[in-house]
């Protein structure tokens, strides 16, 4: 629930408490009020008819009736109200009456004096309606001002929680934040600021870090490559042979990986933000021409359409993109079979026979996952594909149909 | 032929110099940029190898420095940083060759050969080996008189093999100078192991000879007096 519905909605809860708590209240207030007053007036009507009494007067006006009772009537005073029919208005009216005993020159008399009254249910039915108005214009109005005003007090809030929703630690732009009057959303404000500069500081270092250990790992491999190079040249018995080319082996994947992890830091770097016409089919016969050995040998056939295509992208990362795709497919295709591929304006698709995925395949674009059968892989060359693509606004796609590997690159 | 390696890494600077030195040229060391600005400065060189990330500067500035002496020294860039821009960096400053760590020593000596070949005979020198004959500009080897054919890649193997000759030259290395390093070919040597094959078998046919050894699994090794 929206907290502007909220505040409003225990707001009414509120009001609606209040004002029929006051209803009940007022109402009650009036009824003795009013009832004590009525017994007051009437009490002095009961006296100065008794006065009249004792001066002798016949007492005769309307709604009062005096009768001489016997001594030992029961001389108790009631309160009471009746129904009079009003002629004018053709109906019954509630009245107060008041009977009492009064004892005048020694003779008893019943005095009876009435008044009208408004019927309680009037009293009630006014309070009810014009409270109820009250609290119909509260509520509109209530609703209005608070409609208006928190949508005032809240907008610099829902602008900064729709800046934060688009924020990534990666883009280059810092964020864009609404001021606001309100302390808490100024206090609320100053903390994401600060938030959000140390996550990206955090991040740049860490970017930073992973460039300069792959940089720094180099050298010692080079190190090491140099001197098992050494080794191989010694005379050495078969055992060390074998110790010597699996070393070799190592230290070979070690260098491949730390250079693909260079290469997606660099690419999270947004180091190659230039962008050259690139002819795709030449290059892609360029490297079909360099790799045609790698594949005869596996008895693996190459079927090609390419047409002539020109997009705009990094020269260099295209080359990686090729060759990494058709390292990919080189690896995992079986043999013999026969590679596809397809170039035309709006996409690039590679398929090759091979076995189904041994991992599910929203992970394939993962940085390290690799098939458990080929563990000589990096688990980083799909990884780089899928960021050379998302760095170009394409789309990659693979699918896997009756024992053949689709990659399909949508360049639009 | 006079080398002059910087490079601040003495473990790998050793290893240079022995195997540069094993084919016969004459090395100079150099640890870091003082060092290889007073080398620059006092002597020539054909080669210098030079490492970009030195202590005390940039090895991009050593760069210039030789460029604005007019020195006629090729360049061979080492460095541990595989990017582009740098690369085009150094061939802008004038640098003849990049090369990028860790590299294996074989293709290192290819690339000096190459530059030293470039550089001191115009390209137009011809390699060698008993009876062997190779043209690196029209890219053929005769024997004696014979024309043998090779294929493009037959032949980049040869060379590299006669170049590393007396050396037990990897698979991974082969695999490498003949493809590249972007084709990551994790382990699957079957296509080194062909051409190496082919190039044995032609040879043989020719030549009588079978210059090149299979060295337990580790690789192979061109043997010649």
């Amino acid at each position: 629930m929206k907290l502007l519905y909220k505040t409003t909605q225990n707001f009414l809860l509120a009001m609606s408490v209040i004002l029929a708590v006051a209803g009940i209240a007022l109402y009650l207030l009036l009824r003795k009020e009013v009832t004590d007053e009525i017994t007051e007036q009437l009490e002095l009507q009961a006296e100065l008819v008794a006065d009249q009494v004792a001066q002798g007067k016949i007492v005769n006006f309307p709604l009062i009736s005096v009768s001489e009772v016997s001594a030992d009537f029961p001389s108790n005073k009631s309160l009471g109200d009746t129904l009079i029919y009003d002629r004018l208005q053709q109906k019954n009216e509630g009245y107060y009456y008041l009977t009492l005993i009064k004892k005048v020159n020694q003779r008893n008399y019943r005095i009876l004096v009435m008044t009208s009254y408004i019927g309680w249910e009037r009293y009630y039915k006014t309070i009810f309606i014009s409270f109820l108005g009250v609290a119909l214009w509260m509520a509109f109005f209530g609703i209005l001002i608070n409609y208006y005003s928190n949508r005032k007090i809240w907008r610099p809030f829902f602008l900064n929680l729709e800046n934060l929703k688009q924020f990534s630690v990666r883009s280059a732009q810092p964020l864009q934040w609404h001021d606001s009057t309100i302390a808490e959303f100024k206090e609320l404000q100053y903390s994401l600021k600060d938030l959000a500069e140390r996550s990206r500081r955090e991040y740049l270092a860490l970017r930073e870090f992973t460039e300069n250990a792959s940089h720094e790992i180099q050298t010692p491999l080079g190190i090491i490559q140099s001197k098992l190079d050494r080794m191989s040249q010694l005379e050495v018995n078969e055992e060390m042979a074998r110790c010597i080319v699996q070393a070799k082996s190592g230290v070979e994947r070690l260098s491949k990986m730390n250079r693909n992890l260079l290469l997606l830091a660099k690419l999270d770097n947004q180091v190659y933000s230039e962008k050259q016409l690139v002819r795709v089919d030449e290059l892609m016969q360029q490297h079909l021409e360099q790799m045609e050995e790698l594949f005869s040998v596996r008895n693996i056939a190459l079927s090609k359409d390419l047409c002539p295509v020109t997009i705009k992208s990094d020269r260099y990362l295209c080359d990686v993109l090729l060759s990494n795709l058709l390292s990919n497919a080189l690896r995992y295709t079986s043999s013999p079979s026969e590679i596809a591929i397809f170039l035309s304006e709006q996409q690039l698709i590679i398929n090759n026979p091979g076995a189904a995925l041994d991992f599910s395949s929203e992970h394939l674009f993962d940085r390290f996952t690799k098939s458990a059968n080929q563990p000589q892989g990096t688990g980083l060359g799909l990884a780089i594909v899928h960021q050379i693509c998302v760095l170009n606004g394409w789309t990659i796609a693979h699918t896997y149909r009756m024992g053949v590997h689709y990659f399909s690159i949508d360049f639009n | 032929m006079k080398l002059l390696l910087i490079e601040d890494e003495p473990f790998l600077l050793d290893e240079m110099e022995a195997y540069l030195t094993e084919q016969g040229y004459r090395c100079e060391k150099a640890m870091s940029f003082e060092a290889g600005e007073d080398k620059i400065a006092l002597y020539e060189y054909d080669v210098v190898i030079l490492d970009i990330t030195l202590p005390g500067g940039n090895g991009l500035t050593l760069l210039q420095m030789l460029k604005k002496q007019h020195s006629e020294a090729g360049v061979l860039i080492v460095s541990a940083k595989d990017s582009l821009s740098d690369k085009l960096i150094g061939f802008n400053l004038g640098a003849d060759d990049y090369i990028t760590k860790p590299f294996h020593l074989e293709e290192l000596n290819a690339r000096v050969n190459a530059l030293v070949r470039r550089k001191s005979f115009k390209g137009n020198s011809q390699i060698i080996v008993d009876n062997l004959t190779i043209d690196p500009v029209a890219k053929t080897v005769f024997h004696q008189e014979t024309l043998i054919n090779f294929t493009k890649k037959e032949y980049e193997l040869l060379l590299y093999f006669i170049i590393n000759k007396n050396r037990v030259v990897s698979k991974q290395s082969i695999a490498e100078h003949l493809w590249g390093d972007h084709y990551d070919m994790a382990d699957n040597f079957d296509t080194v192991y062909v051409h190496t094959m082919n190039l044995r078998k032609k040879i043989a046919a020719h030549t009588g000879i079978d210059y090149i050894k299979t060295v337990y699994g580790m690789g192979y090794k061109f043997t010649s007096a």
